[in-house]
């Protein structure tokens, strides 16, 4: 019995048994609004090269001692660079780069306003003048790794050819410097994104990378690579993903911590997406490593490695079969129980999209064990996590046979579901409520419905559903009433029709007509 | 409407006659003023009466009207016309506020609330400057105008708390942060720097309390939906603020009244439910927070007093800790001994005590105490919450806490011991606290259903309870005696059967106690040891054991509806009711006597019925009477009758609707019980029953249908004879019947009886008929339920009129309609037919067709007659319905599934089920191999061919085996 009306949003998402399962399954929920923090565990969009690192001292080859460091004033470096004299216009550059290299609050709007950006861009080509090229290459990295402004501005000065010819240059710091850049103004959204595509990005990039290439440089490449993969609306197009991940996939095998984060964040971008995307990634093999990757003590590469994962199995059975092959569920149960509230929530929210498929995978899940560790995480988890173990029920129930519903609701979920009737969350109240009235058709195919229902009110759910009767929710009050009125009460609706009456008594008469049945 | 003066004074007029008491004036005035409500500038007039009107009863009338005609018309539903036009609604806006804000509180609200509505509608969008407009006001100074303007954020934000997540609320939410969050901090900072700079002024201190609930209601709203940024940043201004509020204290703000709360306890009360939100929903962020929140929350218990103003803020407090407690990670705040103890000493222990309020509620408003304490509606209650604080403790501390009260429980029945009738209240709170440590579960129906092992549950019983009960005095602490007996009904289960034996006299006797709260306990406790299951599906007390004491429990039972305030006390009549189906025989003695003051409650209660539980067991116990004396002497029945008819009479006269199906079932039973012909007193009301105005009540049918059912078993021939001119009437009644969906089935029952009773010649020109109509309904609404009805009644018809007859009118109907159903109903839908008897008659019948029809052999119809046996052997084969033995004694209201306001069916005056084709056919598989058998020598060779070319292997080898349990063989 459907308690909700309509099919919310993120119903809908849901594969679902007997429906279109490829166009059910839920993806990634998209928020568009968020109220929150921006969220920590999230990978960097843009970064700022920051003064006084080793290779400030060590890569920077026009540059003397720190303690000749000459301060110059805006005013000054704005004549210089426009000036026509090299000496000057290395220095003038060198300036700029230091002062948006600052630990805080780099004049990044001052620099902008002072309008010297094309002429940054013009420096850029100079073939000539490595360390000017160098400079320019730095400072306007760095300004690129602000606000969307500042990256448009950059992008608006021409830099973007520029730095995809550099890709080629003799200089390896130029070229590193240069990755970089293109990497902050990738990671600024979709549209540079492509438009770096379009400028034929990929295979000058995709040639750095070889067995020779220093760590940090490989650093830096997969980095820029993975903010090529990066964001959706549109998402990258198939042939740039497809001359990428080969690379990928070779990168996510390196021994670096950062190196297989930065590919796995790449990975979870190409999966966020429909499903013959997921299928690109599911075709190369590589999800069994990815669930290795999952089982790794290091957080930079559970995270983006279970996101993958996570997305994969929005894909169609067959896509989430292949996860559950690779071994998902050997690893979620400790995913489930980790410390970290977010890889709770994700796993859990992995969970919730296996438990919307088929019933022979549901069984699969109750077979490696996973209802234990759900009922936990459904007592004691974070609140996050809890809502989305919910799902999990919620899904199970509506696609698990009569037996396997049995199975979960002997695993002790009962309690803890009905407990979460007091969240403060209406959604999560509302599909419990679905989730209790899927458990109870269950049980009236048993014939366990009494049961069912004494459970229920021994485990204190009654009382609970009753005070949502006056619940603010319409559809909360609804479901609630709903399932008394269905279970608790005994009462049933009438339905009465009239039927025909004529003096005193009814009357007695029918007509003919051709009957088939 | 123009805005002039002159319609300013008719209106005027006319909202001063909506006030008038005499509806003659009143409603016309209201007619009129709804009659006007479309025009242009109507609002417009009413805003300028609230504001400018000279007379105050007519400013407030008109924000009133305002208020709701802003609540009927201020929506734009898709496909109708715009109520309001467009220009009032920008002239409203433009000026709702700042009116809004100068008038007086009265007048305020309603157009805080008018602004809601509108607001509900148009903003963010239509109403931009909304926001702006009044977060300008907090600059104001004046409190006045900023508790208007917090009161309206409150009704536009509250339901942020209730409203699923979604890009447009959200977005409207942030935008809500984006201009309102701040100055609400600051606001919120201000005010508290105000506080301490007026915390001499009373008067100021009011007005900005005020101030900050409903900035701390707006905080649980803006907070609902997720943990805004703004609020994560600013996390340590408004936690140390809210913690130090609730450690604050002023006299100034203490009020005298003992029941409304005040100021600081509604503050305080919205401060643990800003702190339970963010430890439900923000741990991670939360957590540095927490344990001082636990600590103030727990000192501010410690210091409440017991008065009922303080309930809410105490209750919520105490709900706070039980949700924190039971968190693994916040165990180790609760984990030291001395915490413990303090928290049981302190928090649980005074709220466990029993109050003035309690006992005036025991006293005067016993029905209320008794909802609240026996059928658990004090969710909100101190004892509630303290009782859920000791099970959340439990969930770690079980061992420590029971310990801990064990102590407790003791120095209280010693302090009971030294003065009882100074001290009983120790008692009682000794007996609470036992009873909320034992029991971790707990159902209407069973009582505890898992009790803490640690509690000696049997021992308390012994050593403190019977004690109580087996004092000299019924009268005498009847809140003891109350809580001894509830002690007993809910650990039913959990102590021995002896003690509940030797319990049985003590409740037995205190029915008699003079407390209305006493009587009841006692009987309910009765009946629901009456309804303990022991071995084999008995009673654990059987009726052998309730020998020595069935004088004095009937006597007692109807002496207690005889005491004040029970005279129609539910729990006494089920009591009754469930005393007399377990005692059975051993009540016919004293029959005469019960059944007299049963009459004489139905004639008193019948005037106006207003308790339908009371009402219902009332009937149920005249049933057990009736069956029970009946039983053992059938001519009993006779007394019945002369004792209920006169009562019953001036029921149906008096049209008594409550009533009218209880005594159709208590006719039936009664009618039933004749064994020879219908009595001619019965006959007389025959054709009132067919009436049309009593099957029009849904309540009447089902047991007007057993009525009708059961004067067709006794009376068929002297209906045949005497009122064959009603024989279309009673059709009439099947085809209302029929017509429906939801009484199909009842229409069916009553044609089965027709069908089976009355001589064949009377309803010969009716068969035709019959037939067409269940057509009909299976061509255009067949129904599961329907087609399963139907197949029992063709198949009954077949029996008993056979099946060349039944092939004969089908095909009369119209050609090949027999071979139709068989084909597209019976072959395919058989198996869906369920219930032993219903089963039987469809088997008899099917080997009927298949054995003495001819035309099965010998015509088209050959080729059905396979899938036919085939069919039936399906059914045969089936799975048996486990038919549930009687569970009669074990019933309640609740259970009966038909139950309903109008049709309370009793299950005591329940119908034997009736087997049309016992004694012709014992076992329907030796039956169908005989047929067979019989059918084979009629045609040689064909039967054998026939199910050997086309009868499925397994089907054939299920016949072979009833062949051979007939010792039959084929020709």
């Amino acid at each position: 019995m459907p308690v909700v009306g309509e099919p919310s949003e993120r119903m809908r998402k849901f594969k679902n048994k007997g429906k279109d399962a490829a166009a059910l399954r839920r993806q990634r929920v998209e928020v568009n609004i968020e109220l929150r923090k921006a969220k920590k565990d999230e990978q960097i969009l843009k970064r700022r090269s920051i003064s006084f690192s080793l290779r400030d001292e060590s890569l920077s080859p026009g540059e003397d001692k720190r303690n000749e460091i000459i301060q110059l004033s805006l005013e000054e470096i704005l004549q210089a660079v426009n000036g026509s004299n090299p000496e000057l216009q290395l220095q003038a550059t060198q300036a700029t780069r230091r002062m948006l290299s600052r630990q805080r609050d780099p004049p990044i709007n001052q620099i902008i306003e002072l309008g010297i950006i094309p002429r940054l861009v013009e420096f850029l080509c100079h073939a000539d003048n490595a360390p000017l090229q160098f400079e320019a290459a730095w400072a306007l990295t760095n300004i690129a790794s602000g606000t969307s402004d500042h990256t448009k501005a950059v992008v608006e000065g021409g830099a973007v050819p520029a730095f995809i010819s550099l890709l080629s240059s003799p200089h390896m710091h130029i070229c590193e410097q240069s990755v970089w850049a293109l990497g902050n103004i990738a990671g600024d959204g979709p549209l540079y994104r492509d438009a770096l595509i379009n400028c034929n990005v990929i295979p000058p990039l995709l040639a750095l990378v070889s067995p020779a290439t220093p760590l940090g440089f490989l650093r830096n490449i997969t980095w820029t690579l993975s903010n090529l993969c990066r964001n959706k609306n549109p998402y990258p197009p198939l042939d740039a993903v497809k001359k990428m991940l080969p690379v990928l996939i070779c990168l996510l095998k390196h021994e670096d911590k950062d190196i297989i984060s930065d590919s796995c964040w790449a990975i979870s971008y190409l999966t966020d997406g429909s499903n013959d995307r997921i299928q690109i990634v599911v075709d190369t093999g590589i999800l069994p490593r990815l669930v290795e990757l999952m089982a790794s003590p290091e957080l930079i590469i559970m995270t983006p490695a279970l996101r993958a994962i996570g997305n994969v199995v929005t894909g169609t059975d067959e896509q989430t079969q292949a996860a559950i092959d690779a071994g998902v569920f050997t690893v979620l149960p400790c995913l489930l129980r980790h410390a970290k509230s977010t890889i709770q929530k994700e796993a859990a929210w992995t969970l919730s999209n296996i438990a919307a498929g088929p019933c022979r995978q549901i069984q699969q899940l109750i077979t490696c064990g996973l209802l234990p560790p759900l009922v936990e995480l459904l007592d004691k988890g974070d609140f996050k996590a809890q809502k989305e173990a919910v799902w999990v029920v919620a899904n199970f129930t509506t696609g698990g046979t009569v037996e396997q519903v049995v199975e979960l609701v002997q695993s002790g979920v009962l309690k803890p579901l009905l407990n979460l009737l007091l969240a403060k969350d209406s959604k999560t109240i509302l599909v419990i409520l679905d989730t209790i009235s899927n458990l109870f058709l269950a049980a009236e195919k048993l014939g366990e419905t009494e049961r069912l229902c004494l459970l229920v009110e021994e485990l204190g759910g009654l009382e609970k559903i009753e005070a949502l009767q006056i619940h603010g929710n319409n559809m909360v009050y609804r479901a609630a009433l709903n399932i008394i009125e269905k279970y608790f009460s005994g009462e049933e609706n009438p339905d009465l029709q009239p039927g025909t009456g004529q003096d005193g008594l009814y009357d007695f008469s029918v007509e003919k007509q051709d009957f088939n049945f | 409407m123009e805005l002039s003066d002159a319609n300013l004074q008719t209106l005027t007029e006319y909202l001063k006659k909506t006030l008038d008491p005499d509806p003659a004036i009143r409603r016309p005035a209201e007619k009129f003023l709804e009659s006007v409500e479309g025009s242009q500038n109507y609002p417009l007039l009413l805003l300028t009466l609230l504001e400018k009107s000279q007379e105050n009863v007519i400013k407030v009338c008109a924000s009133v009207t305002f208020k709701n005609y802003i609540k009927r018309n201020w929506r734009i539903v898709e496909d109708e016309p715009n109520k309001i036009c467009e220009s009032d609604r920008i002239a409203i806006k433009a000026n709702i506020v700042p009116l809004m804000l100068s008038s007086p509180e009265q007048i305020q609200k309603q157009l805080s609330d008018a602004i809601s509505i509108i607001g509900r509608e148009d903003f963010p969008q239509k109403w931009p400057d909304l926001l702006t407009e009044m977060v300008n006001r907090f600059q104001s100074g004046d409190f006045h105008v900023i508790n208007g303007v917090l009161r309206t954020a409150h009704s536009l934000f509250k339901r942020y708390r209730h409203e699923f997540k979604s890009n447009e609320l959200w977005t409207e939410i942030k935008l809500v942060l984006d201009a309102f969050a701040l100055p609400l901090t600051n606001l919120f900072k201000a005010t508290i720097e105000l506080c301490s700079t007026h915390a001499t002024d009373a008067s100021a201190l009011k007005v900005l309390f005020s101030s900050l609930i409903l900035i701390a209601k707006l905080f649980y709203s803006l907070n609902f939906q997720d943990l805004p940024e703004f609020f994560e940043d600013n996390m340590e201004t408004w936690m140390t603020n809210f913690h130090s509020l609730l450690t604050l204290d002023n006299k100034l703000l203490q009020t005298d009244d003992e029941e409304e709360a005040g100021l600081l306890e509604l503050l305080k009360s919205q401060i643990c439910d800003n702190a339970a939100l963010y430890a439900q929903k923000y741990d991670e962020e939360f957590q540095p927070y927490l344990p001082r929140f636990v600590t103030a929350i727990w000192n501010l218990l410690v210091t409440t007093g017991q008065e009922v103003k303080y309930d809410l803020l105490v209750s919520n407090a105490i709900q706070f800790l039980a949700s924190v407690c039971e968190r693994p990670h916040y165990k180790h705040l609760f984990e030291d001994q001395n915490t413990l103890t303090s928290i049981c000493e302190k928090v649980i222990v005074p709220n466990m005590e029993f109050r003035a309020a309690d006992e005036e509620a025991f006293e005067d408003n016993s029905e209320e105490y008794i909802r609240r304490d026996l059928e658990g509606s004090d969710i909100d209650t101190r004892r509630r919450a303290a009782c859920d604080l000791v099970r959340g403790l439990c969930k770690f501390f079980e061992g420590p806490v029971t310990g801990i009260f064990s102590g407790y429980v003791n120095s209280m029945l010693q302090e009971y011991a030294k003065n009882p009738s100074v001290n009983w209240k120790h008692k009682d709170a000794a007996i609470y606290l036992v009873t909320s440590l034992a029991s971790k579960a707990q159902t209407q129906k069973h009582g505890i259903t898992q009790a803490n092992e640690l509690v000696n549950l049997t021992e308390f019983f012994v050593n403190h309870i019977q004690p109580d009960l087996k004092s000299a005095s019924v009268n005498e602490f009847p809140v003891l005696k109350a809580d001894g007996i509830k002690y007993i009904m809910i650990f039913r289960n959990h102590v021995p059967k002896e003690q509940l034996l030797v319990s049985i006299p003590l409740l037995i006797n205190h029915l008699q106690a003079e407390s209305i709260v006493v009587h009841t306990y006692a009987a309910h406790a009765l009946e629901r040891l009456f309804t303990m299951r022991g071995t084999n599906n008995t009673t654990l007390i059987t009726a052998a054991e309730m020998a020595p004491f069935v004088e004095v429990l009937l006597t007692n039972l109807f002496k207690a509806l005889t005491l004040p305030g029970s005279s129609e006390n539910e729990y006494i009549m089920k009591a009754i009711m469930r005393s007399f189906s377990l005692l059975q025989e051993s009540i016919i003695p004293y029959i005469p006597s019960v059944i007299t003051q049963l009459t004489q409650k139905l004639l008193a209660v019948s005037k106006n019925p207003s308790k339908p539980h009371f009402n219902h067991y009332m009937f149920e116990s005249i049933c057990l009477s009736i069956r029970i004396t009946c039983k053992a002497n059938p001519d009993a029945v006779g007394n019945f009758e002369e004792a209920l008819f006169m009562v019953f009479t001036e029921i149906l006269q008096n049209d008594v609707q409550e009533f009218i199906p209880y005594v159709f079932q208590v006719m039936s039973l009664l009618l039933e019980m004749h064994k020879n012909e219908i009595p001619s007193s019965y006959m007389a009301l025959f054709p009132h029953l067919l009436q049309p105005v009593l099957w029009e009540r849904t309540g009447n049918i089902p047991p007007l249908v057993r009525l009708l059912q059961a004067y067709l078993e006794r009376g068929a021939n002297t209906i045949a004879s005497a009122a064959a001119d009603k024989i279309p009437g009673l059709l009439g009644v099947f085809q209302k019947l029929i017509a429906s969906k939801a009484n199909d089935h009842q229409g069916f029952y009553l044609l089965n009886s027709i069908i089976e009773h009355m001589p064949p010649e009377s309803v010969d020109q009716y068969r035709k008929q019959i037939f067409i109509l269940l057509f009909q309904r299976l061509q255009n609404s067949k129904t599961t339920k329907f087609i399963k009805s139907f197949l029992v009644f063709i198949n009954l018809y077949c029996i008993k009129y056979g099946a060349l007859a039944l092939q004969e009118i089908f095909d009369s109907i119209q050609p090949k309609m027999f071979g139709m159903v068989l084909e597209k109903i019976v072959i395919p839908e058989i198996q869906k037919v369920s219930g032993q008897v219903e089963k039987k008659i469809c088997a008899v019948g099917i080997t009927k067709i298949l054995t003495e029809c001819p035309p099965m052999m010998d015509t088209e119809y050959t080729k059905l007659w396979t899938p036919l046996l085939q069919a039936l052997i399906g059914l045969f084969e089936l799975p048996e319905d486990d038919t549930i033995p009687d569970e009669e004694h074990f019933i309640d209201i609740e259970d009966t599934p038909g139950y309903q306001t109008a049709f309370s069916q009793l299950a005591f005056a329940g119908k034997k089920e009736h087997d049309p084709v016992g004694q012709m056919v014992n076992n329907p598989r030796i039956h169908l191999a005989q047929s067979l058998q019989k059918l084979s020598m009629a045609c040689p060779g064909r039967v054998l061919s026939m199910l050997r070319t086309s009868l499925n292997a397994e089907a054939f080898q299920y016949l072979q085996g009833y062949l051979q349990a007939a010792r039959v063989n084929l020709h």
